[in-house]
């Protein structure tokens, strides 16, 4: 049976996308090239898009579900926020830093709040949906806190009185300064990630490695 | 089984329920006065039950049964069926003899279940192990290092590293590790190593392991494809040396893994040496259901 493995499996390769801001910016470098989204299929309610590429298929999804995606090798690729990988214990590859959609991860309060105001509150409560990065960094800095797990409209809770402060991700700092909060300090940094799924990076190398060299190229470069 | 049995390798059967459950995973229970816990990993099992029971080690061992331990993600299952062998030695000039002799067992095994094609990667603990050692990196900067090179994520070495002195000549290591996985060629894959700053601390291991791809190469079954992966750091913790992993393409599991553990029997007490390797049955009768293209005997003859 001296017929490779190459032979066997010829499914089309399913590649896992960003669905929000990280994917608005994703598709929109992808434009023109090898990888661009069937426009059709992307305005139907197709679940696989097919790209230019034939045998190469995407998937959206919403990025706190897509690596679960491609650790069970549903999708063999994915391209995802390192700020949700941080966040999850999933066992999968991250072949590449595509460095696009920076982001800081920061805490922010209202306007004219210190950090060291808040390293004084005998009972400080954090709001985030980063609740790894925030203990993390709690524990760097030998501090403790309650925190509140949210998951969008982070920035309502100081303003409303749910939490002394949040930790978010903060791109520009305009939607902090719309609602009157400041970055106080900044934790770490973000970017995009190439993922990939362990068994079938390893065991299919002959198609899934070009195809993500070829990403990197597209998106690396931009 | 009986491909074990053939190659010598003796049943032996330990209990379910194991003593001294330090494994994070395990399922973990009270007696009553001590903390129990079920069978979390033959090898361990076994060892502990060969140290305690014998005096010289039985050379082949092999076990077949369930291993439960907590499911790291939901599709995981709890318990797992898994068939295995254990190659126990006393003297270290048998080690590549014992590399050779499970590696072969391993490559009949595909065939013996019946798929069409499968990929058998060997790589070496040693290769980022004794680099990190030399030098003298805090645990849990090695720590950080070996789950960024499990990840494959040489940026993730570069920031576990931070401005530590070895940074450069470490990255420079772990960029020559990586770079072999674009070969396919088993022969010409171990001369990436010349490229690591390590090559000189390395040059046992890779002597060891060109031994081996040297014997094993002449004996690849059809539909088998022998590749080396020198970044693979996948239970470094435990394994000393080579390692050995089986896929099948169009599988979304690993089949297979083993490797050469020589650290457990001396932390029981025994100088003895091992290696050995485990058939998961668990994501094969799954493969089985989901993908019977990828076996032969699962084919349907049509009338």
């Amino acid at each position: 049976m001296n017929q490779s493995g190459r032979s066997l499996g010829k499914e089309p390769i399913l590649i896992a996308f960003p669905k929000g801001r990280l994917g608005d910016e994703l598709l929109s470098r992808l434009e023109g090239t090898a990888l661009a989204l069937d426009q059709k299929a992307l305005r139907s309610r197709v679940l696989r898009i097919p790209t230019a590429t034939p045998q190469v298929q995407v998937l959206l999804l919403k990025g706190t579900d897509l690596p679960r995606y491609v650790a069970a090798g549903v999708a063999s690729l994915g391209i995802v926020g390192s700020d949700t990988l941080d966040e999850m214990d999933v066992d999968l590859l991250e072949l590449a830093d595509l460095q696009f959609g920076a982001c800081r991860l920061s805490l922010c309060g209202v306007e004219g709040l210190s950090l060291d105001a808040l390293k004084h509150k005998p009972h400080l409560r954090l709001a985030t949906k980063f609740l790894k990065a925030t203990g993390a960094w709690l524990k760097r800095e030998g501090l403790t806190a309650e925190l509140v797990p949210l998951q969008s409209s982070v920035e309502l809770a100081p303003i409303l009185g749910l939490a002394d402060a949040i930790v978010d991700l903060v791109q520009t700092g305009e939607t902090l300064k719309a609602h009157g909060l400041a970055e106080i300090s900044v934790l770490g940094t973000t970017s995009s990630r190439l993922i990939a799924a362990r068994v079938a990076y390893l065991a299919d190398p002959e198609r899934l490695r070009p195809l993500a060299a070829e990403i990197i190229r597209l998106l690396c470069n931009k | 089984m009986g491909l074990l049995a053939d190659a010598g390798y003796q049943e032996l059967r330990s209990s379910l329920v194991m003593r001294e459950p330090h494994e994070q995973a395990a399922l973990r229970f009270f007696d009553g006065d001590h903390l129990l816990a079920l069978r979390w990993d033959y090898t361990t099992a076994l060892a502990r039950m060969l140290s305690k029971r014998f005096a010289e080690p039985p050379p082949r061992v092999s076990y077949a049964g369930a291993v439960f331990r907590r499911a790291n993600q939901p599709w995981e299952p709890v318990e797992r069926f898994e068939v295995g062998c254990e190659r126990i030695h006393t003297d270290e000039v048998s080690c590549e003899e014992a590399d050779v002799e499970l590696a072969r067992l391993l490559m009949a095994v595909p065939a013996t279940l019946g798929l069409r094609a499968a990929i058998l990667q060997i790589g070496s603990a040693a290769l980022l192990r004794r680099p990190m050692e030399a030098e003298a990196l805090p645990k849990a900067m090695a720590d950080a290092v070996t789950r960024a090179l499990l990840r494959r994520a040489p940026h993730r070495v570069q920031e576990a590293l931070g401005d530590h002195p070895a940074t450069s000549r470490l990255l420079a290591h772990v960029e020559a590790l990586l770079s072999e996985a674009e070969s396919s060629d088993c022969a010409s894959g171990l001369q990436v190593l010349d490229r690591s700053p390590y090559s000189q601390l390395l040059k046992d291991e890779r002597e060891h392991l060109r031994k081996t791809l040297e014997a094993l190469s002449p004996l690849i079954p059809e539909g088998l494809e022998l590749r080396l992966d020198l970044a693979d750091v996948q239970g470094l913790d435990f394994y000393t040396g080579p390692t050995l992993r089986l896929y099948a393409p169009g599988a979304q599991q690993e089949l297979a893994a083993g490797g050469r553990y020589d650290g457990l029997y001396p932390q029981l007490g025994k100088p003895w040496f091992a290696a050995g390797f485990c058939v998961r049955l668990s994501p094969l009768l799954d493969l089985a259901e989901t993908r019977p293209d990828l076996f032969i005997s699962f084919e349907m003859e049509t009338p």
